[in-house]
């Protein structure tokens, strides 16, 4: 089979996955949706291990979907290795999930079960069709797909309004993404005349990288995509709400792949933003941004899932900042780091809100490490991880990123360095109180359940494989202590030429190497200082003394009450005035008006009809009168 | 050319186009005037003629026959509306005695 054949596989088995399930798999034993949900994404891992065993850079042409005069749009698949890096990732995380899903959905009634794995595969599928396709347009359609399933996934339980809020909320955010991708995807078409990317980025090479207004357009609009995306400043308030969402939702979608999505943006679009240096920049300093902002609203969030949710906006925010700052390898090592932690974070925090019977507010947990033993050591796992404790992967993704910043020597890399930093002590001090409080101490007097029972081993041994590769993950590229493997910069660097910059940058800078360590110290630090604060109280908490900073974090920052009057209240204002002063007075008036104009008219005309024979008569012979004068006097 | 020899004496072609005139004046005057649905018949029935007898006059005159022959056609049509006129009449009559045509109103809206 021709490696063309398996690329194109590799999205069909989801989507006949998808098909099978929504057309027949719901009338069907359960099984069935138990062994085709996850089943086909495993075959799409599978297609995949077979495209990274037998590959080269490769853009396969499948037939041309459209064409209309000179212009000709292929239907064509990219394959090189950053998009087998992002097929393994989806598939590979993805199939865990999946398989976790069997179990934590278990519940669910049986139409909705089969449903719960469609809306799944329909997923993988956008995903997939997503990072390897190889046109703007099958980008788009995989990028609008992607936030159509998401949207499915968060209103999955569609008799809670709060989810259906949450739903609706999460797709416009989307389309607002949606809409700066095509208006990018517009701007290049009309600057190069080519909507693939082999034809953009020849056109860009040819140019000699010369920086023009309009690339630097195209750039900033698509980076509207990739924030919304990504849930990033100002496009990120759907995100934590996107947590009414079923559990592996949160980690799939919501963690793991979809939110990764601008990443992978960034990335394949480098040498667009290789070119647009502010565009470029702004990519960092969102992600900078992003990143310092989002700690600290977990650092008050009391939903388990929602301390994670920022903590994913936090994470994706070092994944910003390090492919803005050029240091491509380390962001998609992060991609890949964070995927294998956070996904695990969200599974075993599934887990215990399975036994905890769907309580989600951590400080009702407590003491779970007793009770809830293996889901509890995996949870610690992820948790350090997160925080960037050696050796587990989060250290080595997290400190890369880091020292790329550090050691660029620039004033604007030495800036997002320093929050970068700062985020990470940060990081420390919200995981740790989120570990503590949910699993250390005595139970919670709240606690809706007792003596809660571990999950079945569907739902655990997909967080275990996960643990595992979050613990030995690391040892891949190990470039955070400047020795070891760097099996991800080799990987991605020779098709791409992406990790070239970041590689060098890192070797000429060991000194990064102590600060990293001295980071991961001091992250180590609060997190066990946070042990302090709230399990023993010898310490007081941070808020008692700014109970200020402590609202405005429950809050927000605001933002959703900024954007209600901002956006929603005037919308709201402006219909009203439409609805008050242009339908009811003009348009309903216009329509008033004109009937009763016609039944005045129609009023008047009605004397015409008296019903009287001789008036008629009357009238004929007068015409007919009238008539014969004219015709005389023309004729004399 | 232009005379109609009447009894022995000459007649100019415009005393019968004055005659067509009057009676066809008469027969309008009276349809817009009587209410008697069967005078209004006769009345029309006296238009149709004085338009036959302008008709023959000018077929005299132009010495072209296609005048007589819309004569013809006149009267037959004159014969078949009395014939429909009248069917019309009876069948009011039948029902109800009508003395005046504007008491026919209830298919005014």
């Amino acid at each position: 089979m021709s490696m063309q054949t398996v690329a194109l596989l590799v999205l069909l088995f989801p989507a006949a996955g998808a098909i099978l399930l929504a057309g027949r798999g719901w009338r069907m034993p359960r099984t069935v949706t138990q062994i085709i949900g996850p089943g086909v994404v495993w075959a799409s891992f599978i297609a995949t291990m077979v495209l990274l065993f037998n590959h080269t850079f490769n853009d396969f042409y499948y037939w041309t979907w459209i064409r209309s005069g000179s212009f000709a749009l292929p239907f064509n698949l990219v394959v090189d290795n950053l998009s087998i890096f992002m097929c393994l990732v989806i598939t590979g995380v993805g199939g865990l999930i999946v398989t976790y899903s069997v179990g934590y959905m278990a519940h669910e009634d049986d139409p909705s079960y089969s449903r719960f794995f469609t809306y799944m595969d329909v997923f993988i599928f956008s995903m997939l069709l997503l990072v390897l396709a190889g046109n703007f347009v099958f980008l788009i359609v995989g990028w609008a797909l992607v936030g159509l399933s998401s949207y499915f996934l968060i209103g999955f339980w569609y008799r809670r309004p709060s989810a259906v809020l949450a739903a609706r909320k999460a797709f416009v955010m989307n389309v607002i993404g949606d809409v700066g991708m095509i208006l990018g995807a517009f701007v290049l078409f009309v600057s190069y005349h080519s909507l693939t990317y082999a034809g953009v980025f020849n056109e860009l090479t040819s140019l000699s990288n010369s920086e023009s207004p309009a690339l630097e357009l195209a750039a900033f609009l698509l980076l509207v995509g990739a924030v919304a995306k990504s849930a990033q400043i100002p496009l990120h308030t759907w995100l934590p709400d996107a947590m009414e969402g079923p559990t592996p939702v949160s980690a799939l979608i919501h963690a793991a792949t979809m939110v990764t999505a601008g990443v992978y943006l960034v990335g394949r679009m480098h040498p667009i933003y290789d070119v647009a240096v502010y565009a470029h920049g702004a990519v960092a300093i969102i992600g900078a941004v992003t990143a310092l902002f989002a700690a600290t609203i977990a650092l008050v969030q009391t939903d388990i899932k929602r301390v994670l949710a920022y903590s994913t906006m936090s994470q994706i925010g070092y994944m910003f900042l390090a492919v803005g700052i050029g240091a491509y390898t380390a962001g998609f090592f992060h991609l890949l780091s964070h995927a294998f932690f956070k996904a695990l974070l969200f599974m075993a925090a599934g887990n215990v809100i399975h036994a905890m019977h769907d309580e989600q507010d951590m400080r009702r947990f407590g003491g779970l490490w007793g009770q809830l033993r293996p889901t509890s050591i995996t949870f610690l796992i992820g948790s350090l991880s997160l925080v960037g404790v050696i050796p587990l992967v989060g250290f080595f993704s997290k400190e890369q990123i880091l020292g790329a910043a550090f050691s660029r020597g620039e004033p604007l890399t030495y800036a997002v360095w320093a929050v970068g930093f700062a985020t990470a002590l940060l990081t420390g001090f919200y995981t740790g109180r989120m570990w503590w409080i949910a699993f250390w101490g005595k139970p919670s007097p709240e606690r809706p359940v007792e003596h809660p029972h571990e999950a079945p081993p569907v739902m655990l041994i997909p967080v275990v494989i996960l643990a595992i590769l979050a613990t030995i993950g690391g040892f891949i590229q190990t470039r955070a202590l400047g020795f070891g493997p760097h099996l991800i910069d080799d990987f991605l660097a020779p098709a791409n030429d992406y990790a070239a910059v970041g590689r060098q940058m890192w070797e000429e800078a060991a000194g990064a190497v102590v600060i990293g360590l001295a980071t991961m110290a001091l992250g180590g630090i609060l997190f066990l200082a946070a042990y302090r604060i709230y399990v023993t109280h010898a310490w007081r908490p941070w808020s008692a003394a700014l109970p200020w900073a402590q609202r405005l974090l429950e809050r927000k920052y605001y933002f959703d009450e900024a954007y209600d009057a901002a956006f929603v209240r005037t919308l709201d204002r402006v219909a009203d005035l439409g609805f008050r002063d242009v339908e009811t007075e003009v348009l309903d008036g216009a329509v008033v008006g004109t009937a009763e104009l016609a039944e005045a008219g129609a009023g008047y005309g009605s004397f015409t009809q008296t019903g009287y024979f001789r008036n008629y008569v009357l009238v004929f012979v007068a015409s007919a009168v009238i008539l014969a004068i004219v015709l005389l006097l023309r004729a004399a | 050319m232009g005379t109609f020899d009447v009894g022995g004496s000459q007649l100019d072609t415009s005393w019968f186009l004055l005659l067509g005139a009057v009676l066809f004046a008469m027969g309008t005057a009276g349809v817009l005037v009587r209410r008697n649905p069967l005078i209004i018949l006769i009345c029309i029935e006296l238009m149709l003629n004085a338009v036959n007898l302008t008709l023959i006059a000018f077929s005299r005159q132009l010495e072209n026959l296609e005048g007589q022959l819309f004569a013809l056609m006149t009267m037959t049509v004159a014969a078949a509306e009395a014939v429909v006129g009248l069917a019309i009449l009876v069948d009011i009559f039948r029902v109800r005695d009508v003395e005046d045509v504007d008491d026919l109103s209830e298919l005014k809206g």
